[in-house]
């Protein structure tokens, strides 16, 4: 430790390495990635986000959704992802390249939503969303703040809630919603991984069954 | 207050001044000498550790690091070969079915049964399950004049879709359609080949459309 | 009660520590209520996981808004003032002379703290970033960088100017950690927040700093404190010193390497997460060598010690539970599940906060030249945060293992998983209450040490000069 800016150097190229290593490198590596064009439908994978829903993404940012949510599916025999039909493949990381701020997510205190939209048999309609955003459930919290009472004047708004039972507006009111929720479930309407890229198909059968036995 | 109930041995406690501090550890660090005049080295077991936990690291990354390639996601897997890029394999009957459903459906109808009188149908048709060779040549170059189908006379004119056509189909493209027409309405399960119609089209290069009477001279 | 700072022996109070009472002070105390605010915040979210309802209808504290004050308080209001009060303060004494410029730490912290509420504010009402560990709004983040520069300038200058050529550990972590935090984090704002890269790449880069932010910046801290606190309380040198500068720069290159551990399975090249494999590996020799360093803690009994025996076991069992679970037949378990934030816990009020109230409390009545006015509460304060991190770790421990099973072996709807875990998610609420009420007695403690300080001031500026003389 004799050298005074030879330990500072130390520290600083330490630190630069690891940088450049990881951040710099990977994105040497994916920084470029382009849509994948499928000759068999004629379409690139995958499709940029309508502008509607590329304000979602935000707006599910800042609310900080992905406290809660992730948006990664795990490899087939990684988890059992694919058991609770989140997604058929892995996630890529071509799937993001159209989003400002991926929300990959750490936790799953609920469901990984990112192939929300292209869920089988059928995926949840906007309605659907509006009203557990609007009314939670047992294990999601509500948002009212998202939605807006307000009276009916004239014709109903066609961005109002379907709500039945308990959590409908008393007559003559409805619950609209405001631009962020619109904005909100147009997003997670949108998140879909349908198409199979390349590098998403699980290893050839050759491999071991169970790769994640033993290490 | 007795020093059992305080937080620490209070601040007049402490028998080891800063600079007792330093100038010890400084001579176990090897920066001066000992007693003896002997620098002190690592000790040789950690150094030992140490050399291992690298090497295992190494292994461990050399093993499962897939060479470091973007494409390898699972830590089991290599890097895709040079050649292998392409190796995405497009289903010529599905790419056929989006051909046909794009190109050919406005006058033969997704059905394939055509709409008399004016388009003749390829569901059961003796051309679609005969030549394949007059096949290839209707589509790169259209065909005009009265023609015959399931004992039917139709009178049209059917475009060209080949290269250099107002279609500009890939010769990929057209032998994809063909396959899927032959095999849907034809029962012909034999592909039709891309280099087959790159080879029809060399042949023939850019013409007017066919007459049907042209096309019965053709095997 | 009092002890006159005229009592203590040259060999311990420092006449480099007057000059510097105040600024040092300020740095604590700011330190104190950001620390009391996390824990209320994370009592919150601590309710929210097992009633999702609680305050939801409130905009600024739905559940990812209230993580993410949580964490920028306890990350940066918390720990960052707290450690590098003990970092500029080591760095004084070992350098041999004055803090210099202290007036711009002054100006610093109190810009830090400014910018840091600007910042709480702006999470709470929906600008924030969206990256963890880095939630703070964008506008807000250079501020910050200034005034952390600002504030570590009196450290790095004690660095440069030190009268022994030689240098001790505690020296290293705390400069490393002063000189490195604004150039990562100025790197990592320009690629996240000014030029954004793309798709997951933005991930590999807030992971890698969320990391950093630990490794290489408040862990030095702590561990610069415990390396100064455990040879001056038992007054012995430490054992295997000869290794500590290997262990130190194990920790400073592969220590922001780690973060991969939490992509496996997911959308990054499989290179990432097993790199951070290799570094758990690696920094293995770290924890190695910081367990054979501070074993005497072990042996001793004043409160500060306890403090960093509890902080040195959390920690090593910290650097062993993350390399477990690095590897991916294993991370495939913890992954998403409670486990995650039971580790972090563990980490962070375990290990991290543990040194550093070690250090705190051997601090503040040095700099201050009095012993602490309520001692009590200072030993409830650790008694109860102990408990605390023991129940909250044990009981997310216990509800991310349930977790697991019911969420990658079954089908069970999130509602059932929930309802399942009701009973360890209340017993983590209970162990984070005991976690707000110790912290609270920290502080009362620490304000009226201060304010009883404050009003003997003259008395001890009469004796300063007595004590700084012998």
């Amino acid at each position: 430790m004799k050298n005074r800016p030879l330990f500072l150097l130390g520290l600083f190229l330490a630190v630069l390495t690891s940088w450049a290593g990881f951040v710099l490198g990977s994105h040497g590596q994916l920084g470029s990635l382009t849509p994948f064009f499928d000759e068999a439908d004629g379409q690139s994978h995958p499709a940029r986000l309508p502008g509607l829903a590329a304000r979602g993404q935000l707006v599910y940012a800042d609310l900080g959704c992905a406290a809660c949510h992730t948006q990664q599916v795990r490899r087939p025999g990684f988890g059992n992802d694919q058991a609770r039909g989140w997604g058929e493949r892995q996630s890529v990381a071509r799937d993001y390249i159209f989003h400002a701020q991926p929300q990959l997510g750490a936790s799953r205190l609920g469901p990984d939503l990112m192939n929300l939209a292209g869920r089988k048999p059928q995926a949840p309609s906007a309605d659907d969303l509006h009203r557990l955003l609007y009314t939670g459930s047992a294990a999601h919290p509500a948002f009212p703040f998202l939605y807006e009472t307000r009276e009916i004047a004239g014709e109903s708004s066609r961005h109002a809630v379907r709500l039945t039972g308990a959590a409908a507006p008393k007559a003559g009111s409805e619950v609209v919603a405001t631009e962020r929720a619109q904005t909100l479930v147009a997003y997670l309407l949108n998140v879909n991984s349908g198409f199979e890229y390349p590098e998403a198909r699980p290893l050839p059968a050759k491999s071991p069954a169970s790769p994640e036995a033993k290490k | 207050m007795s020093a059992s109930q305080r937080p620490d041995p209070g601040p007049g406690r402490s028998p080891l001044s800063d600079d007792a501090l330093q100038a010890g550890h400084e001579q176990i660090i090897g920066k001066q000498p000992d007693e003896k005049g002997q620098y002190r080295l690592l000790p040789l077991n950690l150094l030992f550790l140490f050399s291992g936990l690298i090497f295992l690291g190494g292994t461990y990354l050399g093993r499962f690091s897939g060479h470091f390639s973007p494409k390898v996601y699972n830590e089991y897997g290599q890097p895709p070969k040079a050649g292998a890029v392409a190796a995405v394999a497009v289903d010529p009957l599905v790419l056929g079915k989006n051909v046909y459903a794009q190109v050919c459906a406005a006058c033969h109808q997704p059905t394939g049964l055509g709409l008399p009188p004016a388009f003749p149908p390829l569901a059961g048709s003796e051309w679609v399950s005969g030549s394949e060779e007059r096949l290839i040549r209707i589509v790169l170059h259209g065909l005009q004049g009265p023609i015959k189908v399931k004992g039917v006379e139709y009178v049209g004119a059917m475009p060209a879709a080949g290269p250099g056509s107002g279609y500009n189909l890939s010769p990929e493209k057209v032998a994809a359609v063909l396959t899927y027409i032959r095999k849907e309405w034809g029962g012909i399960e034999t592909p039709t080949a891309a280099a087959k119609v790159a080879e029809v089209r060399g042949k023939e290069g850019n013409r007017q459309p066919w007459t049907a009477a042209e096309l019965e001279k053709i095997p | 009660m009092s002890h006159p700072p005229t009592q203590a022996p040259a060999a311990e109070v420092s006449p480099f520590d007057a000059p510097a009472r105040w600024p040092l002070a300020l740095l604590a105390g700011s330190a104190l209520v950001w620390l009391v605010l996390s824990s209320l915040l994370a009592l919150v979210t601590a309710i929210q996981l097992h009633t999702p309802s609680f305050l939801a209808d409130c905009s600024a504290l739905t559940h990812g808004r209230a993580q993410a004050l949580r964490e920028t308080a306890f990350l940066y209001g918390w720990a960052g003032n707290a450690g590098v009060g003990l970092g500029l303060w080591i760095l004084g004494r070992l350098g041999g002379h004055p803090l210099r410029a202290l007036n711009w730490a002054v100006v610093g912290t109190v810009f830090w703290n400014l910018g840091l509420l600007a910042g709480m504010v702006g999470i709470a009402t929906g600008s924030m970033t969206g990256f963890a560990g880095l939630q703070i709004p964008r506008a807000v983040q250079p501020v910050l960088v200034a005034a952390f520069c600002a504030m570590a300038l009196p450290g790095v200058l004690a660095w440069a100017g030190r009268k022994r050529e030689g240098t001790y550990a505690a020296q290293w972590y705390a400069a490393a950690a002063l000189f490195l935090l604004p150039w990562f984090w100025t790197a990592t704002q320009a690629v996240l927040l000014w030029s954004p890269l793309r798709g997951v790449v933005q991930t590999v880069a807030a992971s890698w700093h969320t990391q950093s932010l630990v490794s290489l910046w408040l862990m030095p801290l702590a561990l610069a404190a415990a390396y100064y606190i455990v040879p001056k309380q038992t007054g012995k040198l430490l054992p295997g010193y000869e290794s500590a500068p290997l262990a130190f720069w194990t920790l400073i290159v592969c220590g922001g390497w780690s973060f991969g551990r939490h992509l496996i399975g997911g959308p990054v090249p499989a290179w990432i997460p097993t790199m951070a494999v290799v570094a758990q590996c690696l920094l293995l020799f770290h924890f190695l060598v910081v367990a054979l360093n501070f074993r005497q803690v072990f042996a001793g009994g004043s409160l500060t010690l306890q403090y960093l025996r509890f902080g040195l076991v959390a920690y090593l069992l910290t650097g062993l539970l993350e390399t477990i679970t690095s590897f991916r037949g294993v991370g495939v378990h913890t992954q998403f599940t409670l486990l995650v934030p039971a580790m972090e816990q563990l980490t962070l009020q375990g290990a991290l906060s543990m040194f550093l109230f070690g250090g705190l409390v051997y601090q503040f009545p040095r700099i201050i030249g009095r012993d602490w006015t309520l001692p009590t509460f200072v030993s409830g304060h650790g008694s109860l945060y102990m408990l605390g991190v023991v129940i909250s770790v044990l009981s997310l421990g216990w509800a991310g293992l349930a977790q697991d099973a019911l969420l990658n072996h079954s089908q069970t709807p999130f509602a059932e998983i929930l309802a399942q875990l009701k009973m360890p998610l209340l017993l983590h609420t209970a162990g984070q209450f005991a976690l707000l009420a110790g912290n609270v007695l920290l502080l009362v403690a620490f304000l009226r040490s201060a304010a009883a300080s404050c009003c003997r001031e003259e008395g001890a500026a009469a004796l300063r000069p007595a004590s700084s003389a012998s």
